[in-house]
């Protein structure tokens, strides 16, 4: 190779300056952007500058170049050789600046970098902080949820509770330490005769009847730290005293220390008077067999008496002393004959006939045959009948006899006042499918204390002479024979439960007949 | 922490010299060096160290963006730059170093400006003076470099305001 052709120099030189200056300004645009996308961020600052600075250079540098070539071509040399230095000194003066901007650069960058450092600290810090808050917010939003969904669940408690204790049929309580009661439910003023509203404040001692029972009750509580069924005797407003079974907790403070204790009573009356009743329904079974044994042994010696006193009656004259006595024993073994009748009756020995029956019909029928005797001891006798009483299955004769059982009784219990109110009630309980007649006095009723023997054979209140003492065990032997029951109530409840009254009243229950159940379902 | 010293005292200390150098200038007139002048070969000079400082701040410009570890791809191709530029200063330099080297009569024009040659025998200084006149084919790709470095870190900056 001889020569090296500066023509490709020359034209890679004016091609090359003008892309460069293109190039350059490509590259400030960008530069501008990213400043103005981000003025805070140093980097983009510098990018600017430096750029901006480079297209002057790059500017600067290709004018000189172009013209340099231009002028030459053109035959101006000397005016190039003019211009060179003017050149030649700006493109230095832009590479120092170009150098200094770069340089600058690394103190920008230290003091951008501190910045930076600060701010993403100040930023953890801030974001730290707002999770924080974030947290606290959400915690706060959750906690009134939770406070609320347990208020809500507290309050359904306290309701359910609520309802729990003032709905029991038992007295539920609630005392302190020293047994003064604090809480009493509706039904334990009910039950100790108390009103509801304005009733005094009560203390265990004043409602324990026996005080060895309250000592008993306060020891085992503390001794054990609760009572269990313990059967107690509580006594009334009224002075009276109630069964009562109690069963208690005690109630202890943060200290260990008992504070109280809540305790249910369950009321043992009813529960008493019906083991009473089964009691004496076991004793009149057992009476009634050994009755029956009794009375078929005795008849036949009584029939034979009866047959020889008659055969003699025919061998003497009635006005004879011997004919007077052999009408006494005749009169006196059918007495007898009677009384073993109504034995034979009450332990279901006799046969019976069977059919459907109208408790009203044969109410009717009694009272045709007593109100005679009633009305001459001035007692009135009123009737109320259900209109649609079903029928009952029974033995007509029976029954009737057990309603003249009952009305006599009544009649006695008042023909001591000179005058009385017998009430004949029938009604139908379609619940338990029953026909209930009440036959009900305003006599002197029945004392409690014997009240669990008025259905005893052989006993009686009435003088010697005027009653046998079975006339209520017949009754009870008939009414258990046809399936049904007898209550006594004395004193009496109104119907409409406001006031007592005086009297007793007797309450049969017999079942209504399977067709007319059949019909009434219907 | 330096002290700083009082008004005073500073004006204490410079009374005399504030005395002596009027004094000096006004009597001693031939020894007084107000003003140097250089000679022309000053302005290449100032232009090579102009040169050598730029490809200096470059050099340094590299480093550091490796040293921080800018992420992305913008960063390395401002780094490509950076390596284009400095290698188009040092060839700038030579071509200025070596164009004192290269005689009038070195450079031929049989038939105008642009039929300008480079007369045989070629030896090494007017191979690289040679080179040296195609600086472009550095300095173009550096700028190339430059804008895509650019176009990239605004890209990059947009998709990160995208994600905001």
């Amino acid at each position: 190779m001889n020569t090296l052709p500066l023509s490709l120099s020359i034209v890679t030189d004016i091609t090359g300056s003008l892309l460069i200056i293109v190039f350059s300004f490509l590259s400030l645009r960008y530069a501008w952007l990213l400043s103005r996308r981000q003025p805070e961020n140093f980097l983009w600052g510098f990018l600017f500058y430096f750029c901006l600075t480079l297209a002057a250079f790059a500017i600067s540098r290709a004018i000189g170049h172009i013209l340099k070539h231009i002028l030459i071509f053109t035959g101006n040399q000397e005016l190039w050789q003019t211009l060179d230095p003017i050149s030649g000194g700006t493109n230095t003066l832009l590479m120092i600046s170009l150098a200094a901007v770069t340089l600058y650069y690394h103190k920008g960058i230290e003091g951008y970098q501190a910045i930076n450092k600060k701010t993403r600290s100040l930023k953890e810090a801030y974001d730290q902080l707002e999770t924080a808050a974030d947290q606290r917010q959400e915690m706060n939003l959750h906690l009134e949820e939770m406070v609320a969904a347990r208020t809500l669940e507290l309050s359904a408690s306290e309701k359910k509770f609520r309802n729990l204790f003032n709905n029991s049929k038992d007295m539920v309580y609630f005392s302190d330490a020293s047994n003064q009661l604090l809480t009493l439910n509706s039904a334990g003023f009910e039950m100790l005769g108390y009103p509801a509203q304005g009733a005094p404040a009560l203390h265990l001692m004043e409602i324990f009847k026996n005080e060895t029972d309250l000592d008993n009750y306060y020891q085992t509580l503390l001794a054990q730290g609760f009572v269990e069924d313990l059967k107690v005797e509580f006594a009334k407003a009224d002075g009276s005293g109630i069964s009562v079974l109690l069963s208690a907790t005690a109630v202890y403070d943060e200290n260990h220390q008992l504070s109280g204790c809540d305790g249910i009573v369950k009321d043992l009356t009813r529960i008493k008077t019906m083991m009473e009743q089964l009691a004496a329904s076991e004793k009149m079974a057992s009476v009634g067999q050994m009755a029956a044994g009794v009375a078929h042994e005795i008849n036949t010696p009584l029939g034979v008496i009866l047959g020889y006193a008659q055969l003699m009656m025919d061998n003497f004259s009635p006005e004879s002393e011997e004919g007077e006595c052999l009408a006494i024993i005749e009169r006196q073994t059918k007495v007898c004959r009677k009384i073993v009748a109504d034995l034979l009756k009450f332990s279901r020995q006799s046969e019976s006939v069977r059919e459907d029956i109208s408790i009203n019909e044969i109410l009717q029928d009694v009272i045709a045959v007593t109100q005679h005797s009633l009305q001459m001891d001035h007692i009135n006798v009123h009737h109320d009948f259900a209109q649609d009483l079903p029928p009952v299955v029974g033995d007509t004769e029976r029954l009737r006899q057990v309603f003249v059982n009952l009305i006599n009784n009544a009649h006695h219990a008042m023909e001591q006042n000179g005058s009385g109110d017998l009430t004949l009630i029938t009604r139908y309980d379609p619940e338990i499918r029953e026909v209930v007649a009440t036959v009900q006095d305003n006599g002197h009723g029945i004392p409690d204390k014997i009240r669990a023997r008025i259905f005893d054979p052989y006993f009686t209140t009435k003088c010697v002479g005027k009653g046998t003492g079975l006339g209520l065990s017949v009754s009870y032997g008939i009414i258990q024979d046809h399936g049904g029951r007898i209550e006594v109530e004395s004193p009496v409840v109104s119907r409409d439960h406001e006031e007592t009254l005086q009297g007793t009243a007797f309450h049969l229950r017999l079942p209504a007949a399977l067709v007319e159940t059949a019909s009434v379902r219907e | 922490m330096q002290m700083l010293q009082s008004p005073m005292t500073l004006f204490k200390k410079l009374t005399p010299l504030a005395l002596i150098l009027p004094m000096a200038l006004l009597l001693l007139p031939d020894q007084a060096w107000a003003l140097q002048s250089h000679g022309s070969p000053e302005g290449i000079y100032v232009h090579q160290l102009a040169h050598l400082f730029f490809a200096a701040a470059l050099g340094y410009l590299f480093w550091d963006i490796g040293r921080n570890s800018f992420p992305g791809k913008g960063w390395r191709y401002l780094q490509i730059f950076c390596i284009l530029m400095i290698l188009w200063n040092f060839l700038a330099f030579s071509g200025h170093w070596l164009g004192f080297h290269i005689a009038d009569s070195d450079i031929l024009r049989p038939s105008g400006y642009f039929s300008s040659q480079i007369m045989g025998p070629i030896s090494t200084i007017k191979l690289i003076y040679f080179c040296a006149t195609l600086d472009h084919l550095l300095s173009l790709p550096a700028l190339i470099f430059l804008f895509l470095s650019l176009r990239s870190l605004y890209h990059s900056s947009d998709d990160k305001e995208g994600k905001k």
